[in-house]
């Protein structure tokens, strides 16, 4: 399903590539949107770059489908 | 092959240093003994982090025959490091005083009269520790919870990296298919024959020789005066014959240290050799890394994207590591243009043996990466693997966005070649196949982070009255043959037979500054000085010969093979050391002096030039024991010009077996900080019945940079072999094998995996 | 502990030392009679680099203890080369480049050395190989010591020094 980046409204075909075109502009407010989801950016990449299965990108889309307006 | 056009390039020659090494004579830091030289011991933590809350060294000292015992508390305390022009990334005090971080690391030295009682006096130390909790992966010292191992550094975050050209977003939305994979690289030793060694004496008119197994004289007596507060030119440090390198041994180490701050203290020489289980567990290793890399091409297989995040276990301290995270980063995108490009690495403290340079510095683990998903892109797409790469390659004078330019290219030949060779190959039998890795290396780097004054090269000639040259380098020979291709391009410059080349090198008190052996730079910036140096001497005898002959002013005068002659009339001159005689005579008996030097100006900021080249492997898998066997390995090779003919021979089969053995045999597991296999027992290297034949094809190109055209070989040609292994189990066997050295056991569970339907690890 | 007498020849000439008899029989070469050609590069017996022949043996010189070659005769690579004549092996060596940093190059040598004299004609390359698998090379990749090894092999040398041992 295709969703809106809750940060700069771009549109992104799902939820993964939301997760990763937040991650991978890597700029201050789209890094604020992850503290305050709670989410440690780091850990998140730590966890993306380290172990197979894009668990942290799932995990973020997840957050971000919730944040989907209407 | 064209023509040879050269007298002495790219010619046979006996390497100029083989009689005293196949006669026994020749004398390495291993073999020195001065008088009243005393032996050294180290003194190691046997925990991974803990803080040192005190030494008492009084029994040790009681022991007869131990002359001092010091700690870190006798030297200055000076964090040092290679990389001195950033003070931050300068972190290892070798003899630690507060904390120790890895297991092995040195908290005290001992000389005594002979080793064995060095050795008791260890026992005799009585250290007390505060074992710290430990954390020897970056993935977890990179948690927010883990245990700072370097004061006010956070997540134990050593350094990061970042390349970017092109939108990345934008090319991926262009790909037609995207693929994403993760990696795992290990670590490797650099395995020297000749494990770490120094000799230090310490003499009264405060000044230091050092005999050491070193890379660079140079680095040494700077880092050494560093750190001993001493002028460097007091320091003399000499390596006539060195065992082996290969990026270990450009940094200062324990061996150089201790034996100095001993040295120091007694007056005394002092002598230290690492065992070759301190060489495994305290030596600094080939950086381990983990690799994410997620590519989009177009259908058609038209790279469009590609995205890298890597994290590199940099052990206790930083060492060279900075330069490998960089490298890993930048060779990745390599040999291949890239529309958009992203690269992102973090280097993270561990609690283990600090990680740094070796032979291929980041790109043997790039390539694995790389070179191994384009096959399975290519495979996905049923796509030619040849035809994929040669649609991306690098061409001659390729931009590579905001980082380097592309001089002379061979690599389209070399794809051209190889798949030649494959095609006549012909069918294989079951399990076995053919893989291929692309590669292309830097050529000598450019960036100053040691923050030298000098000259990155420097070389003098000067000429005897007999007519041999005596020719002064700082480059220093490590076995690569540095001496021999230096001489050459010497000897090739001036016109004179090689056996008119004295090379002198490996000693500070009578060798320019050189920057040194690492990173593939002395064929090219060491060649460069020579020929200079050369061309100096070579002038100012000719102005000799012209005034001599008083021949009409258009004609020119060279020499060649020791003869003297009109360029238009070759039968016309005079022998080269009649020539030698009169000049001598005409300064007043002075000797001719030539000077030459070389430092790369506005070449970009990585590399003059780089090397190409495109290997094939052919492997075969038992499939029941998962265990390996490499038939053969052919590699199409651009290294412009080749100077050294048996060097570059030697240099290519030596990078295989080192690279192979990165990729199917040098397993170094680190548990809980400890290096599990160190000894020769346990941690395998390749032997000679093991090793494949190897074939070279030559290609052809001329580097404008390098002296004669000629550019690195050696290094590069560590790049591929891992990554052409991964692809030939690929091409047998269908397994994608994610992780470096492929054991057997990986093999045998990936087939079980596969059966299971469970996809690959 | 106490000192044992040794005697024995090295490269035909006879010492006579007075040692440890913990003493290994590279240590009694190198550090007692001055033969540093012969090299130490583990504590494994594993690396080969200390090779010497015992009565024309191949034998590691760290796996042995010195008082075992008592009335021995030991050649070391300083007693290949006969009157500044070298031996075949180390002439073809330096032809083929078989050796680049030079520290297993003693060792290899006399294994190379004790191989064709037990080996004089090897049935292919990959005997020349087991004939050398217990000396590790970092540096070469081997394939040029055993090129070396094969042209002494075939006879090329042959006439050139005296290759009749």
């Amino acid at each position: 399903m295709s969703v809106n980046c809750p940060v700069c409204g771009k549109l992104k075909k799902d939820p993964v590539d939301c997760a990763r075109h937040m991650f991978g502009t890597g700029d201050k407010t789209h890094k604020a949107w992850f503290e305050a989801q709670g989410l440690s950016y780091i850990d998140l990449l730590l966890s993306q770059a380290t172990e197979p299965g894009n668990r942290a990108y799932i995990e973020v889309g997840e957050l971000i489908v919730k944040a989907q307006k209407g | 092959m064209t023509a040879n056009k050269y007298s002495v390039l790219n010619t046979r020659v006996h390497n100029v240093d083989g009689y005293p090494k196949v006669t026994g004579r020749a004398t390495y830091t291993f073999d020195v003994k001065l008088p009243g030289m005393l032996y050294g011991k180290i003194l190691r933590s046997p925990h991974p982090h803990a803080r040192i809350i005190s030494i008492d060294t009084t029994e040790a000292l009681k022991l007869p025959g131990v002359k001092a015992v010091v700690t870190g508390k006798d030297t200055l305390g000076v964090k040092q490091g290679i990389w001195r022009r950033y003070p931050e990334l300068c972190d290892e005090q070798i003899l630690t005083i507060e904390k120790v971080r890895y297991i092995g690391e040195p908290v005290a030295a001992v000389a005594a009269i002979n080793e064995e009682i060095a050795e008791q006096a260890l026992d005799l130390i009585d250290v007390r520790y505060e074992v710290l909790p430990f954390v020897d992966d970056p993935m977890e010292a990179i948690k927010k919870d883990a245990p700072m191992i370097h004061d006010g550094v956070e997540r134990n975050v050593n350094v990061t990296r970042h390349i970017e050209w092109g939108d990345v977003e934008e090319a991926f939305e262009e790909a037609d298919y995207v693929r994403e994979d993760w990696f795992k690289l290990g670590g490797q030793a650099h395995m020297c024959m000749e494990t770490r060694a120094a000799v230090a004496s310490y003499t009264p008119d405060k000044k230091l020789t050092v005999y050491t197994s070193t890379q660079s004289p140079y680095y040494h007596q700077a880092l050494l005066a560093g750190v001993l507060g001493l002028r460097e030119s007091d320091i003399r440090v000499i390596a006539h014959y060195v065992g082996g390198g290969f990026g270990g041994k450009f940094e200062l180490d324990a061996a150089q240290f201790c034996a100095s701050v001993l040295s120091m203290k007694l007056s005394k020489p002092v002598k230290i050799v690492f065992t070759r289980e301190e060489d495994f567990i305290a030596t600094k290793r080939r950086t381990p890394m983990y690799y994410y890399v997620r590519t989009g091409v177009k259908k058609d297989g038209t790279f469009c994207a590609r995205e890298a995040r890597v994290f590199t276990n940099g052990g206790a301290y930083t060492g060279m590591g900075a330069t490998a995270l960089y490298l890993t980063g930048f060779f990745h995108s390599f040999p291949y243009k890239w529309k958009a490009y992203r690269y992102d690495g973090y280097r993270v403290y561990t609690n283990s043996l600090p990680s740094t340079s070796m032979r291929g510095f980041g790109a043997p683990q790039a390539m694995f990466c790389s070179e191994q998903q384009i096959d399975w892109i290519a495979a996905d797409l049923g796509l030619d693997n040849i035809e994929i790469r040669r649609k991306n390659a690098h061409t001659a004078g390729y931009e590579v966005p905001g980082q380097a330019t592309i001089g002379s290219c061979g690599l389209g030949q070399c794809l051209d070649r190889i798949e030649e060779w494959i095609k006549a190959k012909g069918t294989l039998p079951k399990n076995r196949a053919i893989g291929i890795s692309a590669a292309g290396f830097m050529t000598g780097g450019i960036f100053n982070w040691f923050d030298s004054p000098y000259s990155f090269s420097s070389a003098v000639v000067t000429i005897n009255v007999d007519g041999v040259v005596e020719l002064h380098v700082g480059a220093q020979d490590i076995g690569q043959g540095s001496n021999t291709t230096l001489a050459m391009i010497c000897a090739e410059t001036l016109g004179v037979k090689l056996e008119n080349i004295k090379v002198h090198s490996g000693d500070t008190d009578h060798c320019p500054a050189d920057l040194g052996a690492w990173g593939s730079r002395q064929t090219l910036m060491a060649g460069n000085a020579v020929k200079m140096a050369a061309e100096d001497a070579k002038k100012q005898l000719l102005e000799f010969a012209s005034a001599k002959f008083g021949y009409n002013i258009i004609y020119d005068l060279d020499i060649k093979d020791d003869w003297v002659h009109n360029v238009a009339r070759p039968e016309r001159g005079m022998n080269y050391v009649d020539l030698v005689k009169e000049a001598l005579r005409g300064k007043d008996g002075q000797r001719i002096i030539g000077r030459g030097h070389y430092t790369p100006h506005r070449k970009g900021m990585i590399s003059p030039a780089y090397s190409y080249m495109v290997q094939a492997v052919e492997a075969e898998i038992d499939v029941e024991t998962g265990k390996l066997s490499i038939i053969g390995c052919t590699t199409a090779h651009d290294c412009g010009q080749p100077i050294n003919t048996l060097g570059l021979i030697g240099q290519l089969e030596g990078a295989a077996s080192m690279a192979a053995g990165y990729g199917y045999l040098e397993n170094m597991p680190v548990e809980d900080g400890k290096v599990m296999n160190p000894n020769l027992v346990d941690y395998k290297i390749i032997r000679a019945p093991d090793m494949p034949e190897c074939e070279i094809i030559e290609i052809d190109t001329f580097e404008p940079e390098g002296p004669y055209g000629a550019k690195e070989a050696g290094e590069g040609l560590t790049n591929p072999t891992a990554a052409a292994l991964g692809n030939a189990i690929f091409h047998a066997t269908g397994l994608q094998m994610k992780q470096a050295p492929i054991m057997p056991e990986m093999i045998v569970n990936a087939f079980r995996e596969k059966e299971k339907g469970g996809g690959t690890p | 502990m106490e000192k044992q007498l040794l005697r024995f020849y090295v490269n035909d000439q006879e010492y006579e030392l007075f040692i440890n008899p913990k003493t290994l029989l590279v240590e009694a070469l190198r550090d007692h009679l001055g033969f540093t050609g012969t090299k130490r590069g583990c504590d494994t017996a594993s690396c080969g680099v200390c090779t010497v022949m015992v009565n024309g043996m191949a034998v590691k010189g760290c796996s042995v203890l010195a008082v075992q070659v008592n009335g021995m005769n030991v050649t070391t690579i300083e007693g290949l080369e006969k009157d500044g004549k070298l031996d075949p092996i180390q002439s073809a060596f330096l032809d083929e480049g078989a050796f680049q940093c030079g520290f297993c190059t003693s060792g290899m040598i006399m294994s190379a050395r004790a191989f064709l004299n037990e080996t004089p004609v090897p049935k292919d390359t990959m005997e020349i190989r087991r004939g050398i698998e217990g000396n590790l090379c970092r540096c070469t990749g081997y394939n040029s010591i055993v090129r070396a090894i094969d042209a002494v092999a075939k006879g090329k040398y042959r006439g050139v020094c005296d290759d009749s041992k």
